[in-house]
């Protein structure tokens, strides 16, 4: 006899309800609205002071919604926080700072140790193979300062890895990094969306969200899109998401220029 | 050495002298790696100078006993006020903050001024008073540094989360307030439990000087804290033997405060050159591919 009640249908990793986020008088977003599924990618375009930063900060329930409503994995954006990574951009940290990449990684475990025990062995564990994935095993030794802007930033995605998220944000990750380390983000953010993680990433780069996502938000505080890459990222959107004009359309690749 | 270094320690009040150097010291240079992470020099000056007129009220108030607690009082309103203050913007060389420092600072110098042994009072407030330090001093003392050593042992992670990537440490539900908060306090703690000893004001090279030696020497914080520890904790003993030898033997009458800062600065010299003839060695180049 059957007991067992039905398998729920999971759900989203990501829903965004007409979001509203206002910084004072000034809405920096407008009636946001869209939909990740798990194992999904959704890249987030627009220029500068587009709101692609405060998007994520709303996803990470670190500002308040002026109106709307936000929920990750069924869950309110403070509750869900276990299950979320962020990863922030590389050169805002200071290079400087002592402390080694292998450091930085076994953060991305500190709320799974806990303030008082011992990382234990798996904790080790989950941080080596999150650098592995990355490529950077052999540099766990070193100070995260001594890296290159592109390693630094696949540092910061394997603490990101290390924490097992079932949602991955990255803001602007691919700034002023090399093809290697490119190439490296790709990849392992590829893997990640295997194990059915959800991924949201701010970009300039349009060739990059052709290649790592399968839905694209455009976004200039209010949203002119939100869907399949290739059928989202038309020349007239983006046009006007762009204002009309700093763009440069390069056959199917569009590359945006900004100043 | 044995009659610099070890022989004057005969002395009760010496021994008890070179115990409370020697703790504060080791506390204030492990306090100071995390000024140094954060980049609070700015704040803990901002802490001595509050602090000031506290210790002098409550030595007004009730005599030499006052003192600990006139400072603790003023030094956890400023950890709290401070805290709120950086909220929202990174306090820094502020000139309004500057003045209202320097009026807090002014408002201390004027209450002591009222009393009869105004300088005596005044240079024991500004630069402490190593040599009369008492078994209930030096058992406030450990209290304060068992406080503050359990605080941030049970602290380590977030603190180290929060000074490396505020906005990471945000994401991943730390509460950076409360965090903040808690760092204020215990550098108001350690500053609160200097003042007697060693005065408002060399409670800063204290705070600040082991911890930047000990980033010179190391970039691992497994390595400068402890160094930085060890280096305050010498600073206070070689500082203390050295101004008492000059005292006794050479009729040269050194202040053990000021004698412990130079030897804290001498220490970070060395320091200094050490790295740079490291530095200088060629060595097989690691490159980051
Ligand atoms: N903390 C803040 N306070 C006030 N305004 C802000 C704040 N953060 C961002 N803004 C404003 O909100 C808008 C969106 O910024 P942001 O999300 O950083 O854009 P993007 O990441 O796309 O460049 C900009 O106009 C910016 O000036
Ligand atoms: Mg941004």
């Amino acid at each position: 006899m059957e007991t067992t009640p039905e398998p729920q249908v999971p759900p989203p990793a990501l829903d965004l309800d007409e979001v509203t986020v206002a910084y004072g008088p000034a809405l920096a977003l407008e009636n946001i609205d869209g939909m990740v599924a798990p194992g999904e990618a959704v890249a987030l375009i627009g220029p500068n002071g587009a709101g692609k930063s405060t998007l994520i900060k709303a996803i990470l329930g670190l500002v308040p919604l002026a109106g709307g409503r936000i929920s990750v994995l069924g869950r309110s954006p403070a509750a869900a926080r276990r299950d979320v990574a962020y990863v922030p951009q590389a050169d805002t940290l200071d290079p400087e700072f002592p402390i080694s990449v292998g450091q930085v990684v076994l953060m991305g475990r500190y709320r799974r140790i806990g303030w008082l025990r011992r990382a234990k062995a798996a904790d080790k564990e989950a941080a080596r193979r999150a650098l592995e994935q990355v490529g950077l095993a052999d540099r766990a030794r070193h100070r995260f300062g001594t890296l290159s802007g592109g390693q630094r930033q696949r540092v910061l995605l394997a603490r990101a890895i290390a924490a097992e998220p079932r949602l991955l944000l990255l803001d602007e990750p691919f700034n002023g990094v090399d093809a290697v380390s490119e190439q490296a983000l790709l990849d392992a953010i590829a893997l990640l969306k295997q194990d059915g993680a959800a991924v949201v990433v701010s970009t300039h780069d349009l060739a990059l969200a052709h290649l790592a996502c399968e839905e694209v938000c455009l976004l200039n505080r209010r949203q002119y899109g939100f869907g399949p890459t290739q059928a989202t990222l038309t020349p007239d959107r983006l046009r006007a998401t762009y204002g009309g004009h700093a763009l440069e359309l390069r056959g199917d690749r569009v590359i945006v220029a900004h100043s | 050495m044995y009659q610099i270094f070890i022989e004057p320690f005969r002395f009760p009040f010496m021994a008890r002298a070179l115990a409370e150097l020697m703790i504060l010291g080791a506390l204030a240079g492990t306090v100071g790696v995390l000024i140094l992470l954060r980049r609070l020099a700015f704040m803990t000056d901002a802490l001595t100078h509050t602090v000031f007129p506290g210790v002098v009220i409550g030595y007004l108030l009730s005599g030499e006993g006052g003192i600990f607690w006139g400072a603790l009082i003023a030094g956890a309103a400023t950890a709290v006020l401070l805290t709120l203050l950086t909220r929202h913007r990174a306090v820094t060389e502020d000139a309004a903050l500057a003045v209202l420092l320097t009026t807090f600072f002014a408002v201390g110098v004027v209450l002591v001024s009222r009393e009869s042994g105004y300088t005596a009072d005044l240079t024991a407030f500004l630069f402490g008073r190593i040599l009369t330090v008492t078994p209930a001093q030096l058992t406030q003392t450990l209290a304060v540094t068992a406080l503050v050593i359990a605080m941030m042992v049970i602290l380590r992670r977030p603190l180290l989360a929060r000074s490396f990537d505020p906005e990471g440490a945000r994401a991943s539900g730390y509460r950076i307030g409360l965090l903040d908060l808690a760092t204020n306090t215990v550098v108001a703690l350690v500053v609160v439990a200097s003042v007697r000893a060693v005065g408002t004001v060399l409670v800063i090279a204290l705070l600040i000087v082991p911890a930047a030696a000990a980033r010179v020497v190391s970039d691992r914080l497994a390595l400068i804290v402890p160094i930085a520890a060890v280096l305050g904790a010498f600073a206070g003993w070689a500082g203390l033997a050295v101004s008492y030898d000059a005292s006794i033997h050479h009729g040269l009458r050194l202040a053990s405060g000021g004698t412990v800062v130079l030897v804290l600065i001498a220490g970070h010299l060395v320091a200094l050159a050490a790295a740079a003839v490291i530095r200088r060695r060629p060595r097989p180049v690691r490159r980051a591919a």
